[in-house]
């Protein structure tokens, strides 16, 4: 009949134009891309030529210019603001890498002493204090085991330089320590049996080893400890070897609690387990 | 297979995203490393960008809210300097190297440490991830003089080799402080 007929053909023209849609919905989409992509590599090219520009103005000028330089755009006093507020954001950057920064606050002074181990920064740490009426500590990031209340104790209120001087002796070289144990670890766990014993003030190691590297045996055993809460090397080495052992091995044991008084803890194992020097 | 050309021009423009990003960071770093305007130049530019400001738009930042923070800035610099008498004189660095999480930048640096001057530089390597940025200080070299301690250039070397900038401060303020005290003491006794 007639009716159906119609339907197949409604049908049909609904399902084309769906198609159509679907079609120009494609053709917008890639357009829209196509649009972006070129709109993009023109501010590509701009940036390039505007770098070159740049490059050849500097070389000319010997890679310094000063605001007299007729070659140079003349900048606008809001960049050359900006210019002067990134310039003294640097210096204050500069103080983190000191070990002492901080800034005035409503109430005192916030300090950041910052730690770092042979060049690698590492953590850093906060103290916030008031200064009227007196100097007192308000909050601070200081870790548990750092004898904090005892220095504020002795130097705070008297000589504030000279507490901020000892706790950073204290901070820097405990942050010493985990970060050569740390290292010890990671890098050498094939010399090591299981993972290094430590407390939280990383001042008491106790850790079995080989010198081959080869995850065998770990015929050394050494006990380390670090009486002085200032200092990164430890003021006590005990190192023995399983009885049984070589005796090239039991031998070297003395050597060996040497170079761990005296080489921060990754060094001394490196030094130990170089081909020349290894007795096994 | 239409998906793919989709996919095509989308990793285009995500791959120009970053460079134009890399290259605009090149140019304002070039920028700022190049130029050096005196504090009187410094000055006169405040003073010129609060008239012109009259007819400007409110949308960006007014030349008070950038001064203000200028001034805040210098503030907070002036009490540190003031707080551990390290006083930089000299600043200048130069990006050498910039590829996604990794800029290495080398730094000049002079000032003085209570009287005591210095001069060093050095290349500082940072690396940003998730959570932080890692610093590492490199190639550090330093000039001292020697004055009345002779042990001085054995400390110097002893820092440089390691990289020490930190304790290098540290022990400097140290000892310009004993310095100072032992010019006091001095004093106080002629």
């Amino acid at each position: 009949g007639v009716l159906p007929h119609l339907e197949r053909l409604e049908a049909r023209a609904h399902a084309l134009a769906l198609r159509q849609e679907a079609a120009e919905q494609r053709q917008e989409r890639l357009a829209r891309l196509q649009g972006r992509a070129q709109e993009l590599r023109l501010r590509r090219d701009e940036l390039r030529a505007k770098l070159e520009l740049q490059q050849k103005r500097l070389l000319g000028n010997e890679g310094v210019a000063t605001s007299g330089d007729p070659d140079a755009a003349q900048p606008s006093d809001r960049a050359i603001l900006e210019w002067k507020m990134r310039n003294v954001q640097d210096l204050l950057q500069l103080f983190y890498l000191t070990g002492l920064s901080g800034k005035r606050t409503k109430h005192g002074v916030c300090f950041c002493i910052s730690t770092a181990y042979e060049g690698t920064y590492l953590d850093s740490f906060y103290l916030d204090l008031v200064t009227k009426p007196q100097v007192q500590i308000r909050r601070h990031s200081v870790p548990v085991f750092i004898p904090l209340e005892e220095l504020a104790r002795k130097h705070l209120q008297t000589d504030i330089k000279r507490f901020l001087s000892v706790l950073s002796d204290h901070l820097n070289a405990y942050v010493g320590r985990r970060y050569q144990a740390d290292q010890l670890q990671e890098r050498f766990s094939g010399h090591l049996e299981g993972t290094l014993q430590r407390n939280s003030l990383c001042n008491a190691l106790v850790f079995k080893y080989n010198t081959s590297g080869q995850n065998e045996a770990f015929p050394f055993s050494a006990r380390l400890l670090y009486g002085d809460p200032c200092r990164s090397l430890p003021t006590e080495a005990v190192v023995s070897c399983t009885s049984g052992a070589p005796a090239p091995l039991a031998e070297a044991t003395a050597a060996h609690a040497a170079a761990f008084r005296r080489l921060p803890l990754h060094r001394a194992l490196e030094a130990l387990s170089s081909p020349r020097r290894r007795p096994d | 297979m239409e998906d793919n050309i989709y996919q095509v021009y989308e990793d285009e423009i995500r791959s120009l995203e970053e460079e134009i990003q890399m290259l605009a960071e090149k140019y304002e770093d070039r920028q700022q490393e190049s130029m050096f305007y005196s504090d009187e130049e410094i000055l006169m530019s405040i003073k010129s960008f609060q008239r012109e400001f009259q007819g400007e738009s409110k949308e960006r930042e007014s030349p008070s809210d950038l001064k203000a923070q200028l001034e805040s800035l210098e503030t907070d610099l002036s009490f540190l300097m003031k707080f551990t008498g390290i006083w930089f004189t000299r600043h200048s660095k130069k990006t050498v190297e910039k590829t996604g999480s990794r800029t290495i930048q080398k730094h000049r640096l002079a000032g003085n440490c209570h009287s005591l001057p210095f001069q060093l530089e050095f290349q500082l390597l940072e690396i940003k991830n998730k959570e932080s940025v890692s610093a590492v200080i490199t190639n550090l070299n330093i000039i001292m003089e020697s004055g009345e301690y002779s042990g001085v250039s054995k400390f110097v070397s002893s820092i440089e080799e390691h990289g020490n900038l930190l304790p290098f401060f540290r022990s400097l303020s140290s000892y310009a402080e004993w310095c100072e005290h032992r010019r006091c003491t001095f004093l106080h006794f002629k």
